[in-house]
């Protein structure tokens, strides 16, 4: 390991709340499934199904139009309408709802699998779109895009199994359980985008999965496909950073992986492609996590996509405590949940309930000691507390100069600020106050 | 997705566990076995003085926040570090009211004033203390270790610290371990160079601060120290010395890495650690005084906003040579936003006035110009002349010197004489005549300063003669005779030849003295400068004219 990237902060990872629960199915599937439309960053998807309907587990629900990512019905059942249900990025939003028979009965419509032996670009970007894949570690970018776009101009792919968040240990626990499965659509992906170098990225606590796929890679005489434990460090799981530590390149600011010859994909992702390309299986079911210091059983479980969050809390024995927050996604970037309602989507990896204890009170924001610790945290070079200093003053000069946009919220100079000011918020402010102020230039 | 911010969206919902509170905590901790060695050494006054201190520091904050109707933020604990730190950096002889007045200086001053904690831009224990050093009485005496100060007074034997030594590019008495330890004169808080690593070591662990800041300064330091050494001291024995002489280890540990004060980029902070070993090190060894820590941190302190700018960091994703490139088109920018202005020169010859020649023109000018530049130039010849003149009378060292090398001639010519008065006689061929008396007040006889003409240039010489008119001794004031032929004539054995003699002194024969052998033409100088010498004394009267006779 030669390469690695500036900042970052070294938080409690608290894994092993869940770390040794096997992913489990959930013991009795949900009476209702909520599938929202809205699925894709690029759009909601067409419905193709009407309030009446009987679907059958994988069978198509929603069509891509343009837009949107293909849905198909995660159990089988009778459609029983289309209606505006809560989001989880917020609001409510139309979802084809299903109420659930229990019979499980499998589409009869499912493609054949395909050959990795004689796998094609072409095939596998079709069957990848027809499986509605998009990016499942919180991205939610249509994979079939992304492969087009990286197929032929990168030479390094990476498989992000770094889950660089506290407490979520789903992508661990699917990489120690389906290696195999994951080793192979790896090597599908990296024969389609014909890319020479191949790496899977974990932090260094995952090293009993890094071990199961090393003795897999042995077994199988493969020496193309390596596997990378780093040393345990957040964020290294963000795009940026994780091709950094890999390569030593830079993403140019505004650019994508693409302009430094790297195409990253989550776990989950490949997993899914894998299922669809040799499994004729679409995007039905993903692993979860369930955790934090309330939550009375936490786990690893496998379910339906369209699962109430609700649902889930009361299959891991509910609530011990009163959770103080509840997060969709890791703590250092998930979203805080203001509705158990909302149905588990295609890049939904975590329910963290947290208890009063285990994050910080909401103490109001102190004064800057200019102690310069988000500058040493930063892992995008920005300069926190000189932004905040230059936003107080509104000098858009200034401001304009600090290239505000490359911030990705990761939260390190929130996390590690003594004074507890919100930094990432600052920030964030301070952007959108450049970018109003070229405007009305 | 809503933007409701509420305190329970804002992410990330962890949070790392210390607090300012907790960062002032560790710093109080990490000055504490600081405090303990300077209590071992000083005794209890140590003690009394840094409470003294602390207590002072958090009134003036209390006060001042109470009568300014702000938020109370005697909580955070910071000004009990800027207390502690004041207190450290005193000697223990210090009187009671030194800190008291630091801190009402730093508290009020530096810090207050600016804004409170995190917006001042000078440390306020430092600032305190340097004011106090400013008092010429205060910051001289450093008492000796290990003898007790009592609580009251404050007679304290003084020692000579280690930098006034290496100061003198000597090695202090103290061996290196007495050093490492702390047995020596200085500051309560600086003198136990081990103390103060332990706190390093604190602070490190508990990530209060970074290393580059004392690793810039003490590294920068011990650059310099390792290339400086005097010669017969191994360059390593003195960079120790260096580095654990002074308040620099203090400095560089507690002073340098205050966070207000140093820089938030990484890039910033290394510069600011090497700033101020440089400082440091033009003020160790070009100064008047021993150390220069206090006023290098001070100074760097000022430019921070500097280094700040300096140090921003490259952006993400463009390389090292493309960032270089955008700072130095943005230098570039800046520095053309810079006009340079040219003076008004007018040099265009003024034009004639009606009925006037074109000359006349000039002339006017020349005249109007003399009319504005000639008062100016006489004051300023004025100045000058009174300047010089001022030296010219008041150059003791020159009117020393002078004086003493009169009485040496007059003790070589008329060694009797004890006294020399110049007399108003003047003749013919005497440069001039002073009369020697003794203790008593008697006339001995008188002294003549003549000119002869020697074998290289004019001799000029002092003859003594007595009331008698014999030779008392001959001093040669001045010649330009060459070096080994003709000052063999000069000798003081050769000019002693002439002692008692009167008359005419001829080369040979009766009443004559011997030429040296390879100096002919300076002995015969110096025996026509005796002779005429002679004569004039001879021929004295006191109307003041001589006959003379030439000799030569």
């Amino acid at each position: 390991m030669t390469h690695s990237f500036f900042g970052g902060v070294y938080p409690a990872t608290r894994k092993d709340i869940t770390r040794r629960k096997p992913m489990a199915r959930l013991p009795k599937p949900p009476k209702e499934i909520v599938i929202p439309l809205m699925m894709c960053a690029d759009g909601p998807a067409v419905p193709v199904v009407g309030p009446g309907d009987s679907v059958t587990v994988g069978q198509p629900i929603a069509k891509r139009d343009g837009r949107g990512a293909a849905l198909h019905a995660s159990v089988s059942g009778r459609v029983s309408g289309i209606e505006l249900r809560p989001h989880p990025w917020g609001g409510r939003s139309p979802a084809v709802v299903i109420q659930n028979d229990d019979r499980g009965e499998l589409y009869a419509g499912r493609p054949a699998p395909l050959d990795p032996r004689t796998l094609t670009l072409e095939q596998a970007l079709e069957r990848v779109e027809w499986a509605g894949v998009v990016g499942m570690g919180g991205g939610s970018f249509p994979a079939w895009e992304k492969m087009a776009r990286a197929a032929g101009k990168v030479d390094t792919l990476i498989v992000n199994v770094a889950e660089c968040e506290p407490y979520v240990t789903a992508d661990y626990r699917l990489l120690l359980e389906r290696s195999e499965h994951i080793l192979r659509g790896t090597q599908a992906l990296a024969r389609c985008l014909r890319c020479q170098r191949i790496v899977l990225v974990t932090e260094g606590d995952k090293l009993n999965a890094v071990e199961a796929v090393e003795r897999r890679l042995r077994r199988s005489g493969n020496s193309r496909v390596q596997i990378l434990p780093v040393r345990t460090r957040y964020p290294l799981g963000a795009e940026k950073q994780i091709i950094q530590t890999v390569t030593g390149r830079e993403v140019p600011p505004g650019g994508s992986p693409i302009d430094v010859r790297c195409a990253v994909f989550n776990v989950a992702t490949v997993y899914a492609i894998q299922d669809a390309l040799f499994q004729g299986r679409p995007v039905t079911h993903r692993a979860v996590t369930i955790t934090g210091g309330a939550v009375t059983r936490p786990r690893n479980l496998w379910v339906p996509i369209g699962t109430p969050l609700r649902y889930l809390l009361e299959a891991c024995g509910g609530l011990r405590e009163e959770a103080d927050r509840m997060l969709i996604g890791g703590p250092m970037m998930g979203v805080a949940l203001l509705d158990l309602e909302v149905p588990v989507m295609k890049d939904t990896n975590s329910l963290v309930c947290l208890t009063g204890w285990e994050h910080k009170p909401d103490t109001p924001a102190g004064v800057c000691i200019r102690c310069g610790k988000c500058v040493a945290a930063c892992p995008m070079h920005l300069a926190p507390t000189i932004i905040r200093r230059a936003l107080e003053d509104r000098d858009l000069t200034r401001l304009s100069k600090y290239h505000l946009e490359d911030c990705n919220a990761c939260g390190c100079c929130s996390f590690i600020c003594p004074a507890q000011i919100p930094l990432v918020e600052t920030v964030a402010q301070a952007a959108g106050l450049v970018k109003r102020g070229e405007v009305e230039q | 997705m809503s933007a409701s911010y509420g305190p329970k969206r804002l992410s990330p919902q962890l949070r790392q566990p210390s607090t300012t509170r907790a960062m002032m905590l560790d710093v109080l901790v990490a000055l504490t076995p600081a405090l303990g060695m300077a209590v071992f050494f000083f005794g209890p006054r140590a003690l009394a003085l840094t409470a003294v201190s602390v207590l002072s520091c958090v009134l003036f904050e209390f006060l001042y926040r109470l009568l300014t109707r702000q938020r109370l933020s005697v909580g955070d604990l910071s000004a009990c570090v800027t207390g502690l730190l004041l207190a450290l950096s005193l000697p223990a002889s210090t009187p009671y009211w030194v800190p008291v007045m630091g801190a009402a200086f730093a508290i009020i001053v530096v810090k207050q004033f600016y804004g409170g904690l995190g917006r001042n831009f000078m440390n306020p224990a430092l600032a305190g203390r340097m004011l106090a050093g400013t008092m010429p009485i205060l910051m001289t005496t450093w008492p000796q270790p290990l003898q007790k100060l009592s609580l009251t007074a404050t007679d304290a034997v003084s020692a000579a610290t280690p930098m006034s030594y290496l100061h003198e590019g000597a090695l202090p008495p103290q061996a290196l371990d007495i050093m490492l330890l702390g047995q020596r004169g200085g500051c309560m808080g600086e003198v136990s160079a081990f103390m103060l690593l332990l706190g390093l070591g604190y602070l490190l662990l508990r990530r209060v601060i970074s290393l580059r800041v004392p690793a810039g300064y003490l590294g920068t330091v011990a650059l310099f120290a390792l290339f400086s050494a005097p010669e017969g001291v191994s360059p390593l024995t003195w960079t120790a010395y260096q580095l654990m002489g002074g308040g620099l280890l203090m400095g560089a540990v507690f002073f340098a890495t205050d966070p207000a004060t140093s820089p938030v980029t990484p890039r910033g902070q290394v510069m600011f650690g090497i700033g101020c070993g440089l400082l440091t090190v033009l003020l160790r060894t070009s100064s008047p005084y021993p150390e220069g820590v206090g006023w290098a941190i001070l100074t760097m302190n000022c430019m921070v906003w500097l280094l700040d700018r300096l140090g921003l960091p490259r952006q993400f994703g463009i390389g090292n040579f493309a960032a270089t490139r955008a700072v130095l088109a943005q230098s570039w920018a800046s520095l053309s936003e810079i006009k340079f202005v040219c003076p008004k020169l007018n040099l265009q010859l003024p034009k004639p006035k009606e009925g006037q020649a074109p000359g006349e023109a000039y002339l006017d000018l020349l005249r109007s110009l003399l009319k504005t530049v000639g008062p100016l130039a006489g004051v300023f010849a004025v100045t000058c002349a009174l300047i010089f003149s001022v030296h010219r009378y008041t150059d003791l060292d020159a009117a020393r010197a002078g004086v003493l090398a009169q009485q040496e001639i007059l003790a070589q010519a008329m060694p009797q004489a004890a006294v020399g008065a110049e007399t108003p006689y003047h003749t013919n061929g005497a440069l001039s005549i002073t009369a020697g008396y003794s203790e008593e007040g008697l006339l001995l006889g008188y002294c003549i300063e003549v000119q002869s003409q020697g074998f290289g240039g004019p001799i000029t010489m002092t003859v003594g003669v007595d009331l008698n008119g014999a030779v008392t001794g001959v001093a040669v004031n001045s010649h330009s005779e060459t070096n080994r032929v003709g000052t063999e004539a000069m000798t003081p054995e050769a000019l002693e030849r002439y002692v008692g003699r009167s008359g005419t002194i001829r080369s040979s024969g009766n009443n004559s003295v011997d030429s040296v052998s390879g100096a002919t033409a300076t002995s015969k100088a110096i025996t026509a400068g005796v002779n005429r010498a002679l004569h004039i004394v001879a021929n004295l009267s006191t109307e003041g004219e001589v006959q003379y006779e030439n000799t030569q």
